[in-house]
């Protein structure tokens, strides 16, 4: 079983939109397709093979490529495919998607089959222990409502306990279901009308959900999202200077690697690294950043450097 | 650059370079030492082509940086599963593929011979049998056709009812959108979900490491060894001094970090009859070297040894067999009892207990409590002590917080930790 194989590439997948497509295309119409799917220079290689027939897999009719293949063509899977599709049945998130009848019916269907890997085979040792219930008969509910509304930009009456222990009650329309690997944890991220009639982003722990009722109303105009979580972003970046002592460039680079950034070498072992961060990031990364002690230091943004600095103030009085 | 192609034969050079790009993105041609600068042009070329969308440049006096601009929650999937869509392939290798499996879409069975007379009668494209015959066997290996034996005729056919399942199932496709960007192998749910027309736009992960994908070439093999209770064989190059080595282990379990996205091996090495941790990242070629008696027996040894474990490391800085960290830490209640929810839930099994009026002490045991200190560090402004039988350990942490006052120009008296 091959995970880098010619079956999976790129190439394979744009010809296959091709040779599936509806009608007969133009060749300007197929320049566009891999435009779309292929990567930047595909244009370069696909389109002489289709002209010089190297590819023999379209009908030429005048200007036209009428494909060889019936529109319905499906690839079937392959055994590594199979093989991680029976995998995921042993994952306890598994049920949020499938009910049993499915599972059953997708059990049978991979019987034979070997799982690619076993769930007590991996270990994860940082992982934080109170993760959310997946296997709860209202959790399990309330995700799919979620998902369903996710879908169909409907609104949700939702039931929220809040950290601070307040019920708070409100029409919300899911953005996105967001999980984290590290809480193993789900969280919402929903809007929600502001009183200045625009849209906000609030963020909801799915456990903490207590209700969750789909409307028919649909969200009236669309929203970026990433827009959104864009501009919720501090204009002024977290500074961090690295010195490359005991590996601790790529140690950063690794463990920043899911924020945006941008780094930049000041001198022969001195780097800058620009982190992009908002409000509601502020605290896990102000933590973040003390784990690595005096291997990083923080040079900005002023409000950032105040935040630490506080810190170990504090930290001097006690000790 | 006439011979430049933007598929590839082999994956692991490649690996390295989409990892350093990744992780050093600000390396510039002149600071790529390692292979030509011809070289590094055709491959940062191949980069910027398949990575277009997330590929930042930055002009700086010594020519141009580029890096990768990847803010994992703004993503609906992860980018460099392109890297793993780029293996090159013969002419032969396209035509056979979809003229193979279009012939086969009606599920009857057919000899090689019947598929290289359709082959030329409905599509008009002329293979030779052996051609024909190769292709099948190769598709039949990797689980695309059945192959069938009927006396001495065999026979391969095509079964689509597990991807016309998925394909039909809302549910299933949603289940791949969540797994493509959250589990194990995401390349494949990924792959899947691409062959099925589907994409993902409901899930997000937060603390996604992308990068981590490159060593799945690597997960393989280890996988498999350790379904079938094999020994073996590991090409190592240090990240640090770029040398190679080998070891050989019993391969047990994968450790994640869940924090950082590493993922290590965690294997018995029979020579120095200890546990050891190797990083994916740093394994380069993994071989199957036979099967091991006593499996079982080193899986429960590790799960016995695990709950001292706090990472990765099996020994501490000065060889001994176990410490113990004790914390002290000051928690105003009841305003910040999240705090003492914090030492439970990310404290690894360590004991928490309320000490006194707004005191908590937590302790626990670790083969390498060195390991411990990036976490202890997270606590920094609670701290009322940090005790360790590991006396390096001890030091290290009121060193470096030292280091930080003095960085942060901070006042006050110096401390060393022999206070108390």
């Amino acid at each position: 079983m091959e995970l880098f194989s010619e079956i999976y590439s790129c190439y394979y997948q744009v010809l296959r939109h091709l040779l599936c497509s509806q009608t007969a295309l133009t060749i300007e119409e197929i320049r566009k397709e891999v435009c779309r799917d292929g990567f930047g220079e595909s244009l370069l290689s696909i389109i002489p093979k289709l002209e010089s027939g190297a590819w023999d897999l379209f009908e030429r009719e005048g200007e036209l490529y009428v494909s060889k293949i019936k529109q319905d063509f499906l690839t079937p899977l392959s055994s590594l495919e199979k093989s991680y599709l029976k995998a995921l049945l042993s994952d306890p998130r598994i049920g949020l998607f499938l009910n049993e009848g499915q599972l059953k019916t997708l059990g049978q269907m991979l019987g034979s089959v070997t799982p690619l890997w076993q769930p007590g085979q991996f270990y994860y040792y940082d992982q934080f222990t109170d993760g959310d219930p997946y296997t709860d008969g209202t959790y399990r509910q309330i995700f799919r409502t979620l998902l369903a509304a996710q879908k169909r930009s409907l609104y949700v009456d939702i039931d929220y306990n809040s950290p601070a222990g307040n019920r708070v009650h409100h029409y919300y329309v899911p953005a996105r279901l967001e999980y984290s690997v590290k809480n193993d944890k789900f969280r919402l991220l929903a809007l929600k009308h502001a009183k200045d009639g625009q849209m906000r982003l609030e963020i909801l722990n799915l456990a903490r959900i207590q209700d969750a009722k789909l409307t028919e109303r649909p969200l009236e105009a669309q929203v970026g999202l990433n827009a959104l979580i864009k501009n919720s972003y501090y204009k002024e970046p977290l500074t961090l200077r690295i010195v490359n002592r005991r590996n601790a460039l790529e140690r950063a680079m690794l463990h920043f690697a899911n924020y945006e950034k941008n780094t930049r070498k000041i001198d022969e072992n001195t780097y800058e690294c620009f982190i992009y961060y908002n409000q509601a990031m502020e605290t896990e990364l102000l933590i973040e950043v003390l784990s690595f002690g005096p291997m990083l230091t923080v040079v900005g943004n002023e409000r950032f450097l105040r935040s630490l600095k506080a810190r170990l103030q504090k930290q001097m009085g006690l000790l | 650059m006439s011979d430049f192609q933007e598929l590839i034969k082999s994956f692991p050079k490649t690996r390295e370079y989409i990892r350093d790009f990744f992780v050093y993105g600000f390396k510039t041609r002149q600071e790529f030492t390692e292979k030509s600068p011809r070289t590094y042009d055709n491959e940062r070329r191949r980069l910027e082509s398949w990575l277009a969308p997330y590929i930042q440049k930055d002009h700086v006096p010594n020519g141009t940086n580029i890096s990768l601009a990847i803010d994992s929650s703004l993503l609906d999937t992860n980018p460099l599963f392109r890297v793993w869509k780029t293996k090159s392939f013969t002419d032969n290798d396209i035509m056979l593929h979809f003229l193979i499996l279009g012939l086969l879409q009606d599920g009857q069975p057919r000899t090689a011979e019947e598929i290289t007379d359709s082959l030329l009668s409905g599509y008009e494209a002329l293979f030779d049998i052996q051609t024909v015959r190769r292709k099948c066997n190769a598709y039949s290996k990797e689980g695309l056709l059945t192959k069938q034996k009927s006396g001495k005729t065999v026979v391969f056919s095509l079964d689509s009812t597990l991807a016309l399942w998925l394909s039909d199932n809302e549910n299933a496709m949603d289940a791949l959108a969540f797994y493509q960007m959250a589990g194990n192998f995401g390349i494949i749910g990924n792959e899947i979900l691409e062959l099925l027309g589907g994409s993902n736009q409901s899930f997000r992960v937060k603390h996604s490491f992308f990068v981590h994908t490159l060593e799945d070439e690597i997960l393989l093999p280890l996988l498999e060894a350790m379904n079938q209770k094999q020994q073996v064989q590991l090409a190592i190059k240090s990240s640090k001094r770029h040398m190679e080595n080998t070891a050989c282990c019993i391969p047990l379990q994968i450790f994640v970090s869940s924090r950082s996205g590493r993922r290590f091996l965690c294997g018995y090495v029979e020579r120095s009859k200890r546990f050891t941790c190797f990083r994916l990242d740093t394994i380069k070629r993994v071989a199957l070297t036979g099967p091991y008696e006593r499996y079982e027996e080193l899986q429960a040894k590790l799960e016995k040894n695990r709950s001292r474990l706090w990472g990765v490391s099996f020994q501490g800085p000065e060889r001994r067999h176990l410490d113990t960290l004790t914390m002290t830490l000051q928690v105003h209640e009841p305003s910040e009892t999240y705090i003492v929810e914090r030492l439970k839930r990310e404290g690894r099994g360590g004991t928490v207990t309320r000490i006194a009026e707004n005191t908590y002490q937590y302790q626990r045991e670790s083969f390498d409590c060195n390991e411990m200190l990036p976490w202890v560090r997270t606590f920094t402004g609670r701290i009322l002590s940090l005790e360790c039988t590991s006396k390096l350990v001890e030091q290290r942490f009121y060193q470096d917080l030292q280091a930080m006052y003095r960085i942060y120009q901070l006042e006050g008296n110096e401390t060393d930790g022999t206070f108390f």
